[in-house]
């Protein structure tokens, strides 16, 4: 099975229902999506599969022959964040950081869409992604911010 | 000052946004083992016969631990303070909540352990269990815990956390009204997204490295210390980067049972419970069971309070007792109240063992004072933010357990929320300070409780 991440292409030997969150953290070591629930209840695995958000841990691997996937590692560095990440940083969108992952592809992906979401946008963009810690205002901020509508 | 008041960058918020972040799940050691545990299908339950002979035979799988691999098996989270212990890490004799752990395993891979455990032969024989505190010390309950169903073991051996301050009977006498309220705090899982996870790793020079999510890094290394009855150098404990905890992960969960697999089997072991484990077996915030009497004069002063606090601690002490003196102290909120009788008992029931979450023993007691305060109000027709205002703590007023206060914050707080919603206060209300009580703030039943603060 062929599998694009983040512009390398794998070989990967998982059988075709395992899930994607596996292959991904167990087979290849990418390790942002995170294994919150894997019941597709919390968002923290969310990954793009050809740019389209997709909890990872639902999606077997046998779906996805020749797919190109995104993870956070693929959308920018410390070196060079993205706008999103950038936003979410310097907005405090991340505290504990464990559904930072998943809070930053769908936003991501919402962007691509849409480039000047309304509030509404934006809580169904996120309306599957639990955050324990912020209480989603400063989320909701930093997505803001990345579409360039919120003061810094 | 450079930091006060500044809108500093997070230290770790590069690597959070970059995916960066290692937690402990996401440590990389290879040949690491994945980790399941049997735990009590009942709420409780004596255990009749353990057999883990069928699955240590099974391929794949290096290690299965039970209580008699565990070199000290009871051990409390207080017991470094002295105060005796009540869990098993392993259950033994008995189960006394539903996912209490009985047996673990460590297996090449998931489907491996988990096969592994459904291997384990546990005969169980159902006993009756009780989930709701205040039926748990009538005399025909059934005995949950072998200390009996309530906490005995406070200072000179009480069964009970008290408090006694001022004269509570001449504040009863010389009330106008008795206001009376019983509040019920349910429990709460704190839900952090990042689940327990465990991964102890043994190195080649005997040592033992155990990555931990815990809040509480070596208050860890001493519990698991314990359990395996080596010395704190044997351990090296990295943590510091958490998926959330929020109180839930003070208690060691993951890490011991990691630890003894890790040094039976020879192998890194890590073990990452499940959502449902989460919900089902880690400690929660504890229900509670708070009846308040207030002694109260017809123009909003509280004379008095009497307390009576049912903690339900689940299964097993853990923090609780500790979780009681707190709620204690607290217990007449942002309030000064010359006269109490206070009496809080750690309950113990066949739910979850209960621990910390945000305010620990205290969120109960705010929560039940400010319904309270409010219930006062209503039922002598008064401005409700001018009863706290006047009972507010202010310098030098005396905690329950007789702590002069240097600096509270209830008054400007109280303005504030006043102001921010509109609600109109007689000027004598808003120039009030947290300054020491005088004149009209300082009546006859107040004067006794004040204290000394040094300036």
């Amino acid at each position: 099975m062929k599998l694009t991440v983040n512009g390398i292409g794998h070989e990967v030997e998982s059988h075709g229902l395992q899930s994607l969150l596996y292959v991904l953290r167990e087979e290849l070591g990418i390790t942002s999506p995170k294994a919150g629930c894997v019941q597709g209840g919390c968002g923290a695995c969310t990954v793009l599969v050809d740019g389209e958000p997709r909890r990872s841990c639902l999606t077997p691997l046998a779906a996805l022959n020749g797919a190109a996937i995104t993870t956070l590692e693929g959308l920018g560095t410390p070196e060079s964040l993205s706008v999103v990440q950038a936003a979410f940083h310097e907005q405090y969108g991340s505290q504990c950081g464990f559904c930072t992952p998943g809070m930053i592809v769908a936003t991501t992906a919402l962007l691509e869409r849409t480039k000047k979401p309304t509030r509404h946008d934006i809580e169904q963009a996120l309306a599957g992604h639990y955050c324990r810690c912020t209480g989603y205002v400063k989320i909701v901020a930093s997505v803001e911010a990345a579409a360039g509508g919120a003061k810094k | 000052m450079k930091a006060v008041g500044a809108r500093l960058p997070r230290y770790d918020g590069v690597a959070h946004v970059t995916g960066k972040s290692v937690f402990v799940d996401d440590v990389r050691i290879p040949g690491t083992l994945c980790v399941k545990a049997l735990r009590s299908p009942l709420h409780h339950a004596g255990i009749v016969s353990l057999d883990t002979s069928k699955a240590e035979k099974m391929p794949g799988v290096h290690a299965v631990v039970t209580h008699k691999d565990v070199p000290l098996n009871v051990y409390g989270h207080l017991s470094a303070l002295g105060i005796p212990a009540d869990e098993p890490l392993l259950a033994e004799d008995d189960v006394r909540w539903l996912g209490q752990p009985i047996a673990a395993v460590a297996a090449e891979d998931e489907d491996t352990a988990l096969a592994a455990v459904e291997a384990i032969k546990l005969d169980l024989e159902e006993r009756p269990a009780v989930f709701d505190m205040r039926i748990a010390g009538d005399p025909d309950a059934p005995q949950i815990h072998h200390w009996g169903n309530w906490y005995p073991h406070f200072e000179a051996e009480m069964d009970v956390r008290q408090i006694r301050k001022g004269d509570i009977d001449a504040a009863f006498d010389a009330a106008d009204v008795i206001v009376s309220g019983v509040y019920r705090p349910a429990a709460i899982e704190q839900a952090p997204l990042e689940t327990q996870t465990g991964l102890a790793v043994p190195e080649a020079d005997g040592r033992i490295t155990v990555y931990s999510c815990t809040q509480a890094l070596y208050f860890s290394m001493g519990v698991v210390a314990a359990h395996l009855q080596v010395p704190l150098n044997r351990l090296k404990f990295v943590g510091g980067t958490v998926g959330g905890g929020f109180g839930g992960k003070v208690d060691t969960a993951a890490e011991a049972i990691c630890a003894l697999l890790a040094l039976k089997g020879g192998r890194p072991c890590k073990w990452r419970w499940t959502r449902e484990e989460e919900f089902l077996c880690s400690s929660t915030r504890a229900a509670w069971h708070i009846e308040i009497a207030d002694a109260v004069t017809k123009d909003g002063w509280i004379l008095g309070r009497k307390t009576l606090t049912l903690h339900d601690a689940g299964a097993y002490a853990r923090f609780s007792p500790y979780g009681v003196t707190k709620h204690s102290f607290h217990h007449t909120g942002a309030y000064s109240i010359p006269n109490l009788h206070f009496d809080g008992y750690v309950v113990f029931t066949n739910r979850s063992p209960t621990s910390a979450m945000r305010g620990y023993g205290v969120t109960s007691v705010s929560f039940a004072t400010e319904v309270h305060m409010s219930r006062i109000a209503k039922e002598l027709g008064i401005d409700p933010f001018e009863i706290r205002l006047k009972n507010a703590n202010r310098i030098a007023d005396t905690s329950p357990n007789g702590i002069a206060y240097t600096d509270p914050s209830t008054v400007p707080t109280i303005q504030a929320i006043a102001e921010a919603i509109g609600h109109e206060l007689p000027a004598e209300y808003r120039a009030m300070t947290p300054d020491p009580r005088e004149g009209d703030l300082l009546p006859e039943h107040l004067a006794a409780q004040v204290g000394e603060v040094d300036h």
